[in-house]
């Protein structure tokens, strides 16, 4: 077990590297506070706003970000391998492909873990720093004032944004999932991010019109289910009606189909490059 | 018994209907030198690549230390260190945390081995560097340096002196042919050089278009090396000079030069420059020649022809 946290660290190592890392960090820094500037000097004076709501607007709209970063990783993981050559030395090592596959994947899953949570908690700072410190807001975890946003009930700002992290965060996993297995089947990091940003951008947005069709297929589309936010005000979904364990279970089969696709393909390849 | 480290058993490789390694089968014992020798798309890479389980094997199958690397593949690789084409390492990560990386894969792998190991490739002054920055050689120093981290048994090296400066390649070979005589590990190692061959191995495999022509021991017995003595003079009456020969019982041949050509070796080379000089013929030149490796290689695979 401790040998195999050694593969996840080798993983990591390379994921966390300097300068991308900083990169990505200044960019997804850098998008909240200007956002939230201008927000902040449009509201000064009146501060009808407080940190919660900015916070979880800046999620809908600028989240994202993260996205496209977790899908770079993760689809650099495996390709990068294959493009560079350095595969031939990570396969020859006493460890099943299975296993190292399994150490990409994790790393994968905490390289989006930890571009969330950084999203998160710079978003919340920011905000309390401009809206609350400067701006006076007196915001308060209770005040329920995002839930209108999302059409929620009574739940406080604190437990709303929680939800919509979760349920972002799902989303993320199934994009990050997505990426990881095309980069495997075509060993191509530009082909593997492109696929995985149409899909997850216009694929995911074009074919939720295909919802107007009274189809029953449809509802068994993925992309009718990768956008989990909708059922951020509750377990039934305003705009369709749909309920989030329906939402769930078809993303289960596509995960557990998409995960078993992956590992064969990597588990038969030969690696000649 | 000598146990072999390395068992090819009938290894058959197939893509798309063409055979590129077609029935191949060789023993490598414990702790031998073991030159594999082809021209270029003889096989060599794709023979190697199916020994540490990159490809999988059409038919056949391959042991080593007496696993198979096929089903049994986590026990076959544990003692093996290889190098696969091109030392391709982390160009972003510096030359340590490369080594760092593929220690953790092995248990066992202490500090101090790794500086060991960084010593013994001499790449203590730039090892703390980006591998971007490094030239070939240095690479390939760095390639040798994660194939023996963990003392493998069998290592496995293709093209191994690619790269490196005359005194690279010689601290290699001295350090390989130390590491099989000090410490029982075989080396397999796959070249065109063959002078390169000549010096390091032990025995030499030679494939063509993924067929096993022929296995030899390099250090030939005397016998063999007479045979293939010949001895080239040059004079100014090549007439007078075959009979002179003839004389003394010895065969001649003339080569396209205008050289007769005498099987035997240098102390016969005297004899024959004596009784010519005696017979008053001039002797322009004469030089012993023994057939190099490479010469039998050559004519053996008919030349470097690709395919
Ligand atoms: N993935 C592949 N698919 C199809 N054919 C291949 C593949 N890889 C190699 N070959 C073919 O197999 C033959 C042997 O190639 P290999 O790379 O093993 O040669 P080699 O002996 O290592 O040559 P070199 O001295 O040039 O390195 C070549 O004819 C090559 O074209
Ligand atoms: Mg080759």
């Amino acid at each position: 077990m401790v040998d195999f946290l050694n593969l996840v660290r080798n993983e990591n190592m390379k994921m966390f590297r300097a300068p991308r890392l900083f990169v990505m960090l200044g960019i997804v820094i850098g998008l909240i506070f200007v956002v939230s500037i201008i927000w902040f000097s449009y509201d000064y004076g009146s501060l009808t706003s407080d940190m919660w709501e900015v916070t979880l607007v800046e999620t809908s709209v600028l989240f994202w970000v993260v996205t496209i970063f977790a899908v770079i990783a993760a689809s650099g993981t495996v390709a990068e391998e294959f493009s560079s050559g350095t595969i031939k030395l990570l396969l020859i090592r006493p460890w099943s492909r299975s296993k190292i596959l399994m150490s990409k994947y994790i790393a994968s899953l905490l390289f989006a873990l930890f571009m969330t949570l950084v999203f998160l908690l710079a978003a919340l700072l920011i905000n309390w720093i401009l809206f609350d410190l400067i701006g006076n807001a007196q915001s308060s975890a209770g005040s329920g004032f995002g839930s209108a946003l999302v059409g929620g009930g009574e739940e406080s700002d604190a437990a709303l944004i929680t939800r919509y992290y979760l349920l972002t965060f799902l989303n993320t996993v199934m994009t990050v999932t997505i990426s990881f297995m095309l980069s495997t089947i075509f060993r191509s990091n530009v082909l593997a991010i492109a696929m995985a940003l149409f899909i997850e951008i216009v694929l995911n947005n074009l074919l939720q019109l295909l919802q107007l069709f009274d189809k029953k297929w449809i509802d068994y589309l993925i992309f009718v289910h990768l956008n989990l936010t909708k059922y951020a005000g509750g377990n039934v979904s305003a705009t369709d009606g749909m309920t989030l364990g329906f939402s769930l279970s078809v993303l289960a089969v596509y995960y557990v189909v998409f995960i078993a696709l992956t590992w064969y393909i990597f588990n038969k390849r030969d690696v000649a490059s | 018994m000598q146990q072999s480290i390395v068992r090819m058993l009938d290894v058959t490789k197939r893509i798309g209907g063409r055979t590129l390694i077609d029935r191949l089968s060789l023993d490598v014992p414990n702790g031998e030198v073991f030159g594999f020798l082809g021209p270029n798309g003889a096989g060599k890479t794709t023979t190697i690549r199916m020994m540490v389980g990159l490809m999988s094997i059409t038919s056949g199958d391959i042991l080593i230390d007496g696993h198979s690397i096929a089903k049994d593949f986590e026990k076959a690789i544990r003692h093996v260190g290889a190098i696969v084409e091109n030392p391709e390492m982390y160009k972003y990560l510096t030359g340590y945390e490369n080594l760092i990386h593929f220690a953790r894969m092995i248990p066992g792998i202490t500090a101090h081995r790794v500086k060991e190991v960084v010593a013994l490739v001499g790449l203590e002054a730039r090892i703390h560097d980006k591998v971007k920055t490094y030239s070939l050689g240095m690479r390939q120093r760095l390639g040798v340096a994660q194939a023996i981290l963990h003392k493998p048994k069998l290592l496995i090296l293709d093209e191994p002196t690619n790269g490196l400066d005359p005194a690279g390649i010689r601290e290699l070979r001295d350090y390989l042919r130390r590491l099989a005589k000090n410490e029982g590990v075989a080396v397999f190692v796959s070249s065109h050089l063959l002078s390169e061959m000549e010096l390091m191995c032990d025995r030499v495999a030679i494939i063509q278009n993924g067929r096993l022509i022929d296995v030899r021991t390099v250090h030939q017995s005397k016998a063999a090396a007479e045979a293939n003595a010949k001895i080239l003079v040059e004079v100014d009456n090549r007439q007078g000079a075959a009979e002179v020969l003839a004389a003394m019982g010895q065969q001649t041949a003339e080569d396209a030069d205008g050289y007769i050509v005498i099987h035997g070796d240098k102390e016969r080379a005297a004899e024959i420059n004596a009784a010519l000089v005696n017979a008053g013929i001039k002797v322009y030149g004469i030089r012993a020649e023994v057939k190099s490796l490479e010469d039998q290689f050559l004519e053996m695979t008919g030349g470097e022809r690709i395919g």
